[in-house]
């Protein structure tokens, strides 16, 4: 009973540390809830037997942790691994639909922090239907978050392992970066409009852990609509443009052809990388050695 | 009226050329290196003439329309063209169409737009004519359905793809270049002509069908003339940028506060001055926050609408 106290207290203790923004009395709901999950799940000491991810990404972590068989319901485009393609669909991660989920009775539903929206867990929880939300929004976080899962849906074994693997995974891949000297890149999710990776986003997380430097990194937010003017004027060495939905070599001829004098345009620079950068999980590293080979080739 | 006219045009083409030099970095245009020349004339003028032209069929068609439809809230976007637009360049966006290249979205969206101007035609039409009530219920019906296509169309989509589409309808003026520009000059120059030409009979139709017609016009000959060419000024300014609000509303009351309500100068101004402030909005939604860009269509509203609420006070609306 003591070990579960002092595990609370730790878990206080990070919770305290990751939330300090938030407003005082959703700070001390959210610790009384976790308290509450934490101590159900020490106790009960199993893992859930429904689970429904309600992003991609979480659906990708319940794989890993090995707890595809549990799964009852994914959010839409959770399309990796192939098997989750065959779970039932619970609709969109930004607006799913309650009944779905009500109706597959789970036992708890993962969410994610980047992606759910908060209204749809609080529906959630007045309904008296567990939530897990991974908190992890930047690559930094992603190990702590994989274990804090893992302890949430009862595989700290699995969860400490995939987490010990992906943080390797990052810290080896750091070290190689060092090798190349200050690229400046630009990763672009979206050609027209013009929508590219900006800080706090996954790909420029990596960008930074491979030693380039991200051309939009002076915008406030995450994705931003960026300026074709400033990209001609700073000219990146490497241009990555993410593949999304398909069809993106064909979308992005217009903007590459306006683009033809950019030293990354000029060289045969530009790379066409998969969708691993939009999915903080365990395919992240996937997506970090991916641009690390791009950026090495020469 | 000659003397204020004249100073719209300065005016319009002094903004022109200040919006091509200035921006976030102000180019010389005396002097001029490698990337200033290649920003200068791939990026910004074609892009400023790209504002022009949407701001000038849009504020045309205003004028034209709140004439036409005798109705101070008529905008180009009331007849559901721009809806039938949206929705078929929606459709592009999501459905990652390409098989026209660059050139797949705007096509899309200006076939949307004809195809809608046609329904809303047909619709409006009977006993031989064109009827004002007809034209502006059908368009609000047929926005109202295409509007909820779109809406059905981006709950279905993924979330990215939902934002793209998103900012292609807000406006989105940061792809404009060359190639678009010359099928944009043609319908543009055309239906601002073919208005400008038909302003008599438009002053004419302002008055009553009645009217018009012991004046010698044909009311229904004239309103298919002017729907025709808003349509077409519509269409085309849709398919180059998107969607911008305000111009096609307001820009003509504005320069009906200054020059009166004669269409004969009414049409060519309130093209220029929807052209002029476009550009403008285009201007600062590039400069104020660097490396990023906001869409023009909430610049315009925002600089526009305090102008117009400010020159509101104590005025007639469409006052003869």
């Amino acid at each position: 009973m003591i070990y579960y106290y002092a595990q609370c207290a730790e878990a206080f203790k990070r919770d305290l540390i990751g939330r300090r923004q938030v407003k005082k009395y959703s700070v001390l709901f959210v610790l009384f809830f976790s308290l509450h999950s934490f101590l159900w799940t020490n106790v009960a000491a199993e893992s859930p037997k429904r689970i429904i991810a309600l992003a991609p990404s979480m659906t990708e972590a319940l794989f890993a942790l090995g707890l595809g068989d549990n799964i009852v319901g994914v959010s839409s485009f959770s399309d990796y691994p192939a098997e989750a393609k065959k779970k039932p669909m619970v609709g969109s991660m930004s607006n799913p639909s309650i009944e779905a989920v009500i109706s597959l009775k789970p036992d708890i539903v993962v969410m994610a922090l980047d992606g759910n929206r908060k209204e749809f867990e609080e529906k959630l929880r007045s309904l008296k239907i567990r939530t897990y939300v991974f908190r992890a929004k930047r690559i930094s976080e992603l190990p702590q978050g994989i274990r804090d899962l893992g302890v949430a849906l009862g595989q700290r074994e699995r969860a400490e392992s995939l987490a010990e693997h992906i943080g390797a995974g990052i810290r080896a891949i750091s070290v190689k970066g060092d090798a190349t000297k200050k690229q400046k890149i630009l990763f672009i999710v979206w050609p027209e409009p013009l929508i590219v990776a900006g800080p706090g986003s996954i790909a420029d997380d990596a960008i930074a852990i491979l030693g380039g430097q991200n051309i939009a990194d002076e915008t406030r937010i995450a994705y931003p609509k960026f300026s074709i003017e400033e990209i001609i004027r700073r000219s990146p060495d490497i241009i990555f443009i993410g593949k999304g939905t398909g069809m993106m070599e064909k979308v992005s001829h217009g903007l590459l052809d306006r683009l033809n004098k950019v030293p990354a345009v000029k060289n045969k620079r530009v790379y066409y990388v998969g969708d691993y950068l939009y999915r903080l999980g365990p395919r992240t590293v996937t997506g970090i050695e991916e641009l690390a080979r791009y950026m090495e080739a020469r | 009226m000659k003397a204020r006219m004249t100073i719209i045009i300065v005016v319009a083409v002094m903004i022109f050329c200040f919006s091509v030099v200035a921006g976030p970095h102000v180019i010389n245009p005396f002097a001029l290196d490698e990337t200033s020349k290649e920003i200068l004339f791939y990026i910004r003028v074609p892009r400023s003439i790209v504002a022009v032209l949407m701001g000038m069929a849009l504020g045309a068609s205003g004028a034209v329309l709140q004439g036409m439809l005798r109705n101070p809230l008529a905008d180009p976007y009331i007849l559901g063209i721009s809806s039938g637009a949206a929705l078929a360049a929606a459709v592009g966006i999501l459905g990652g169409f390409s098989f026209l290249g660059t050139f797949t979205v705007p096509a899309l969206s200006f076939a949307g737009a004809i195809i809608t101007g046609s329904i809303v035609g047909i619709m409006a039409w009977k006993k031989g004519g064109l009827w004002p009530e007809r034209l502006l219920l059908a368009g609000v019906g047929l926005s109202f359905l295409f509007s909820a296509l779109l809406m059905l169309l981006m709950s279905l989509s993924s979330d990215d793809g939902l934002r793209k589409a998103m900012l292609w309808i807000f406006g989105d003026l940061s792809m404009s270049d060359w190639s678009k520009i010359p099928y944009g000059c043609f319908f543009v120059a055309t239906g601002i002509l073919v208005a400008t030409m038909r302003a008599k009979a438009l002053n004419a139709l302002i008055l009553g069908d009645e009217f018009a017609h012991s004046l010698g016009f044909a009311p229904h000959r004239e309103r298919v003339l002017l729907f025709v060419s808003v349509a077409l000024m519509t269409a085309a300014s849709v398919s180059l940028g998107g969607m911008i609000g305000f111009i096609g509303l307001l820009v003509p009351h504005i320069v009906r506060f200054f020059l009166g309500s004669d269409s004969r100068l009414l049409i060519p101004a309130a093209a220029l001055s929807g052209g002029a402030l476009l550009c403008i909005a285009d201007l600062i939604s590039r400069t104020v926050m660097p490396p990023m860009e906001l869409p023009a269509g909430v610049i315009t509203a925002i600089i526009g609408a305090p102008y117009f609420l400010y020159l509101l006070r104590g005025k007639n609306v469409l006052s003869r």
